[in-house]
């Protein structure tokens, strides 16, 4: 029993899930294996069937790591590797690897964050300059450019309470008339 | 008696018959045929003729010619030189004075230079016997079919209506119609003729084969009725020549169409009528044809085994233990009705073992067919034969009604070795049977010994002549048949010894023995450690308890599973029942291990905690001026306000097409109003109320304005609050009357009362209604009836006068 990858979006196939797909023209490589296709679900193999490719759909891991977006090397993905010469069973050595995944998988997970982090840096600094240039050429949209003048500082106006009276208005409906 | 002739010739005695048709071989008038003298014969007047050598048909075609030519007898003496080009006519074995004549039938004469040259050539004997033992098995399964009288008459009446010309018109030349005709006579004759003779042909002539096949077909299928039948067969089809014949000539003369054609007809008709009267036979010979293709192929002159003795012995199971012969085994008498082969193996040669239905001891006359089988098996197969004795008298018969019945057929196992079985030694051993049943048995067994001794063969002990076994606990049933095939080995291995012929093949063995050169006794060499070890594997074997042992102990195949782990070579023995899981969160197992990943795993820490370390150190970030309180909340308005901007105008576009464009002064939302613009300027951070009074100064109002009321004054002056607008009292209802409504049905619901049959059509319904709508909306009409007359009283109809009509109705 095995946790296999899915070809397209490179995410585990637990046992009982998917669909294989082994073509006619069975191309053994040169290991002599078989290349079977497996698809974690039928998004995926819709995806295939539609000759996507897989470095160009946005939410699959190998965009992500054609892209930059995920870690690629490092030297946590060396622990796990098909190994296809069986080892003989030895108590220690299996207690050792069974205590050493967690490990690993919890660095393989700092190192990875680690690599978000650096690339989400310059963010802020990206997000307050935008901000910055917004305020300056939108301040026309709340702020009339007399109150502007009045007050230079790039924030909303006072708000001004206008008291109608009536004797205005009638003076007003008396010119009217 | 043979005559001689110049020296190459038959010897005339024969022995003598002890019992009719007992002899194995037979005697045909063909040997009697003189043998021209060959030039390379030495006077061995024993060789005559060559052998008989049937080919896999088994059946025997009538001897040919009798053409016996010179390089026959040569062959005997193996030196083959002499090219023959005819073939040889039929030659039997004959016995005589043991020496073996070996006759021979041929169709390549070739082949059978080659065959006997490498058989002679061998070297070994048993390979000579093996030239007796090229003599094939019968086989009577390739007879064809034979038709009954109506499906055999149908079959060739319409073979001849397909198969020639059907059309004739009797305008034809007369000698045409003669012709067309007598085809169809002589085609008819021609095919029962055909088929006739291919049954004639293809059933076994009684007196042509082996004796024992001839009796037992005798004894199955009465030989006169059988006779009878291909005799009648073959009067059939010389009738059916006749008649033929007679027909054609008639049809010779005859003159017109229509005479013709009943000459014909009156022909068919004789020819099926005899067909007809012979449809008894056919019937009869189809089923001895069927009955015979199922007959046990058994080879007359190789080497068997023949089981007799009474019903109910243990004859069956005996077979079925030595061989792979799956016969009936049941409790009742004669459940083995007709004879059946198995074929075992002992000293790397094969023999036949023959299970006979069990004999009843009765006068020859009163046998039934069943018996008659074995009788017939037991005279003619030149075999060894166990006679099967029941000590324990579980078969219902006693031991002296067996001894009798040995005693009664005890003529038929002259020459022959046998051996007596005691079978059922499970139930009564051999020791523990009574006084006069041993007498008995004593009795039988010397009779048993003269056999032996009438064979030549030493006196040896009685274990080869009385055994004792038990077919149900398997004791001393390899022993039995290992005993009775070496007897079988040694007494066939004897006669040919006896033959001068092996003679001559004696003198081509030389085994050669290195000469000694001195006295020193060199046996053969094996290492202390074999013996030992061969030793220990025998003593292990006994007491290896196997793993099918060990589940049947445990309840069997379903209850028990064994366990696989028991035989893992582990580095220590605590670890064979551990559990390895394959799968931990996500990952699989088996791809990580490594034997050295503990000190990876350090490693990757160490790693770890110095990049952390780098990191913390490292962690400034050069952060921008951050934006002030108030400098947010302007940008947050901002924002706010330009995605209002885009929504109505998103809005806009979308309801662009059916809504009106309507100047300003009918503005039903009430978007140009004074407050309104006064709460955009004093939001802006403007003074409005310059700009209201100024516009309030110049708009033209028909209507009086309404007094503003002043109870919203009562806090202090009207505050006309600068965040949104708030709705008129109308649309403040109306929206909130919809609002109740809108959100309960969806709008392609339908309503039971509605009249609509389902969503889809409601759908349709709605956009029908909105689609007459639309153009009305564009205009700004508020219904149907919403029209424009731009000139209610147009000049043109209400005056002047009319070309034609009247004008009282304007």
């Amino acid at each position: 029993m095995r946790l296999e990858k899915c070809w397209f979006c490179s995410s585990t196939v637990y046992p009982g899930h998917g669909i294989q797909f082994v073509r006619n023209d069975a191309k053994i490589y040169d290991k002599l294996l078989l290349q079977i296709f497996r698809f974690c679900r039928s998004k995926c193999h819709k995806n295939f069937k539609m000759k996507r490719n897989p470095r160009k759909v946005k939410w699959t891991k190998a965009y992500r790591r054609v892209h930059g977006k995920d870690m690629t090397q490092d030297s946590t993905f060396e622990f796990e590797r098909k190994r296809n010469r069986p080892e003989r069973y030895d108590r220690n050595l299996a207690e050792n690897v069974l205590k050493a995944i967690p490990k690993i998988e919890k660095i393989r997970v700092t190192r990875e964050e680690r690599h978000h982090k650096n690339r989400m840096k310059g963010k802020k600094r990206k997000i307050q300059k935008e901000a910055t240039r917004e305020l300056e050429q939108g301040i026309s949209l709340v702020k009339a450019p007399l109150a502007l003048q009045k007050d230079p500082s790039l924030t909303l106006p006072q708000k001004i309470k206008v008291s109608v009276s009536q004797q205005q208005s009638e003076d007003n409906n008396a010119m009217e008339e | 008696m043979l005559p001689q002739q110049g020296g190459v010739g038959v010897r005339s005695e024969l022995p003598p018959p002890t019992k009719p048709s007992l002899e194995p071989f037979f005697i045909s008038q063909h040997t009697r045929q003189q043998l021209p003298p060959s030039p390379n014969s030495s006077p061995r007047p024993e060789l005559t003729v060559a052998a008989e050598i049937v080919t896999d048909r088994g059946s025997l075609s009538a001897p040919c010619s009798s053409e016996l030519t010179p390089s026959a007898s040569s062959l005997c003496h193996r030196r083959s030189s002499i090219g023959v080009s005819s073939i040889l006519s039929s030659v039997y074995v004959l016995k005589l004075d043991s020496e073996v004549i070996v006759g021979m039938k041929f169709f390549n004469l070739k082949l059978w230079l080659m065959i006997a040259e490498l058989l002679l050539d061998s070297g070994k004997i048993e390979r000579i016997s093996g030239w007796f033992d090229t003599m094939v098995q019968y086989n009577f399964k390739k007879i064809t079919v034979v038709p009954n009288g109506k499906d055999f008459v149908d079959i060739i009446l319409s073979r001849t209506q397909r198969q020639t010309p059907t059309v004739v018109h009797k305008g034809y030349a007369i000698s045409r119609l003669r012709q067309f005709y007598m085809r169809k006579v002589k085609y008819t004759q021609q095919n029962f003729h055909d088929k006739l003779s291919t049954i004639i042909d293809e059933f076994p002539r009684l007196d042509d084969i082996h004796p024992f096949y001839g009796d037992l077909l005798h004894v199955l299928y009465n030989k006169d009725h059988y006779k009878l039948a291909l005799g009648q067969i073959n009067t059939a089809r010389n009738l059916i020549g006749k008649i033929a014949k007679d027909y054609v000539k008639l049809l010779k003369y005859g003159d017109s169409l229509y005479r013709c054609k009943c000459l014909k007809v009156a022909a068919l008709g004789r020819m099926c009528t005899v067909i007809k009267r012979i449809g008894p036979s056919l019937a009869y010979l189809e089923q001895v044809r069927q009955h015979m293709a199922r007959l046990p192929s058994i080879d007359p002159n190789t080497r068997t085994i023949l089981i007799c003795g009474y019903p109910n012995v243990g004859k069956s199971s005996f077979i079925n233990k030595i061989t792979r012969a799956d016969v009936d085994v049941q409790p009742y008498a004669f459940t083995t009705k007709s004879l059946f082969v198995g074929h075992t193996d002992y000293k790397y040669l094969r023999y036949q073992v023959i299970d006979t239905p069990g004999i009843l001891d009765r006068p020859f006359e009163d046998r039934n067919i069943i018996e008659m089988c074995s009788i017939t098996a037991l005279a003619h197969l030149r075999a060894a034969i166990l006679f099967f004795l029941d000590v324990s008298g579980s078969c219902g018969y006693s031991i002296a009604q067996q001894a009798a019945l040995f005693h009664s057929i005890k003529s038929l196992f002259m020459n022959k070795p046998l051996i007596i079985v005691c079978n059922k030694t499970d139930l009564q051993p051999l020791e523990g049977i009574s006084e006069e049943d041993m007498k008995l048995v004593i009795e039988m067994k010397s009779e048993a010994l003269k056999t032996v001794i009438g064979q030549g063969g030493e006196a040896t002990s009685d274990d080869s002549v009385l055994l004792t076994m038990s077919t149900l606990t398997e004791e001393g049933v390899i022993s039995v048949k290992n005993a009775a095939c070496e007897r079988l080995l040694n007494q066939r291995v004897e006669v040919k010894m006896k033959s001068k012929k092996i003679n001559d093949c004696l003198n081509r063995f030389h085994v050669a023995i290195p000469k000694q050169r001195d006295q020193k006794e060199r046996p053969p060499c094996i290492p202390q450690a074999v013996l030992e070890a061969k030793a220990k594997e025998a003593a292990e074997k006994e007491k290896r308890k196997t793993e099918k042992d060990l589940e049947n102990a445990n309840g069997g195949a379903g209850v028990y599973s064994m366990n696989l782990r028991k035989h893992y070579i582990l580095a220590n023995d605590e670890w064979k029942e551990d559990i390895l899981p394959e799968i931990l969160d996500g990952h699989n197992v088996y791809d990580f291990i490594d034997p050295d990943i503990l000190q990876r795993v350090e490693e990757l820490e160490r790693e770890e905690g110095i990049r952390q370390a780098e990191e913390e150190n490292g962690e400034f970030e050069i952060d921008g001026a951050e934006l002030t309180p108030e400098q947010q909340a302007a940008l947050a308005e901002i924002r706010k306000k330009k995605s209002l901007l885009i929504q109505q105008h998103r809005i806009k576009k979308s309801n662009a097409e059916s809504r009106p464009t309507v100047p300003r002064k009918f503005d039903k939302d009430k978007k140009f109003t004074s407050e309104r613009m006064g709460r955009q300027l004093s939001s802006l951070g403007l003074d409005p109320s310059l700009a209201i009074q100024r516009m309030r100064s110049r708009s033209v109002s028909r209507r009086g304005r309404k007094r503003d009321r002043s109870p919203e004054g009562a806090d202090g002056g009207d505050s006309m609050d600068v965040d949104g607008d708030t709705p008129g009292k109308k649309q403040r209802l109306s929206r909130s009357r919809s609002r109740s409504r809108s959100v309960s049905r969806p709008p392609h619901e339908v309503v039971p009362g509605e009249g609509l049959k389902n969503s889809a059509q409601k759908i349709k319904a709605i956009k029908l209604a909105k689609k007459s709508v639309m153009k009305r909306n564009k205009q700004a009409r508020r219904g149907e009836a919403d029209r424009v007359i731009p000139t209610l009283k147009p000049k043109h109809l209400f005056s002047g006068k009319r070309s034609t009509g009247k004008t009282d109705r304007r």
